[in-house]
């Protein structure tokens, strides 16, 4: 079981990520109000959005980011996705959250990962099974 | 057949480079390549380039047809009205799906 202290924060990160304003809406249905747009906006379409100044750095990919890359490029190569569906997947279909909080490779890892269960080229426990394997394999070492 | 290969051809495209076009205004649904802020605006025909499949299709493995792309030029300030320099042009790509032609 997971210490309580750890649940209680992973909890209250969760809830960091709410819309601090939870305001019932008043859906009007016959004419489509601009909250029914803003809501249907894909979220990967950023351009013209405000967003705070970032530092620009220069900066190698990790390891993992390039084991990352190759791995949905064969997956392409094998037929199993697109380049398009590939960005439908990691870009919209994971939502703003995740979006918007996880790395660039991050989002094309969750991607492949969804698409190969979603495919039922693998189950979801064979996949949980074998993530929670190399992570104890790992923390032995 | 994998998914990414395709044995079809395109008819020809209907616009040519300086062509005024607007793009159009539709529906946002699951996934696009069309950004939302170049919907409804009219813009000029900067290049013909090639033919593929359009992403709505591509993206859900639809097995539609190839359209041309074009890239479109757009004013900075038919964009933005509060872009401050009269000159500057934002350029983005677009499959033939989603313009629509202006008159003279």
């Amino acid at each position: 079981m997971a210490p309580r202290p750890e649940l209680h924060q992973q909890y209250d990160i969760i809830a960091s990520f709410q819309p601090a304003l939870h305001a019932p809406q008043t859906w009007n249905y016959e004419n489509a109000p601009p909250l029914f747009r803003a809501y249907m906006h894909p979220p990967h379409d950023v351009g013209g959005q405000p967003d705070v100044p970032i530092r620009y750095e220069e900066k190698e990919e990790e390891q993992w980011e390039l084991n990352t890359y190759v791995t949905c490029e064969v997956l392409g190569w094998k037929g199993l996705w697109n380049a398009e569906e590939r960005r439908r997947r990691a870009d919209n279909d994971l939502g703003y959250t995740l979006y918007m909080g996880m790395p660039y490779y991050g989002r094309w890892i969750w991607a492949a990962a969804r698409m190969l269960v979603d495919k039922k080229h693998i189950s979801l426990n064979e996949l949980l099974d074998k993530i929670a394997e190399v992570k104890a394999r790992h923390e032995g070492k | 057949m994998k998914a990414n290969e395709t044995t079809k051809k395109a008819a020809a495209g209907r616009f040519k480079v300086g062509d005024r076009v607007k793009v159009k205004d539709m529906p946002n649904m699951f996934y696009t390549r069309t950004q939302n802020y170049v919907r409804g605006a009219v813009g000029t025909i900067a290049a013909c380039t090639y033919q593929d499949l359009i992403p709505e299709d591509e993206a859900f493995n639809f097995d539609g047809k190839l359209e041309q792309y074009y890239i479109v030029r757009f004013r900075q300030k038919d964009l933005w009205e509060e872009y401050p320099f009269d000159n500057d042009t934002l350029q983005t790509e677009t499959p033939e799906h989603w313009l629509e032609p202006v008159g003279k």
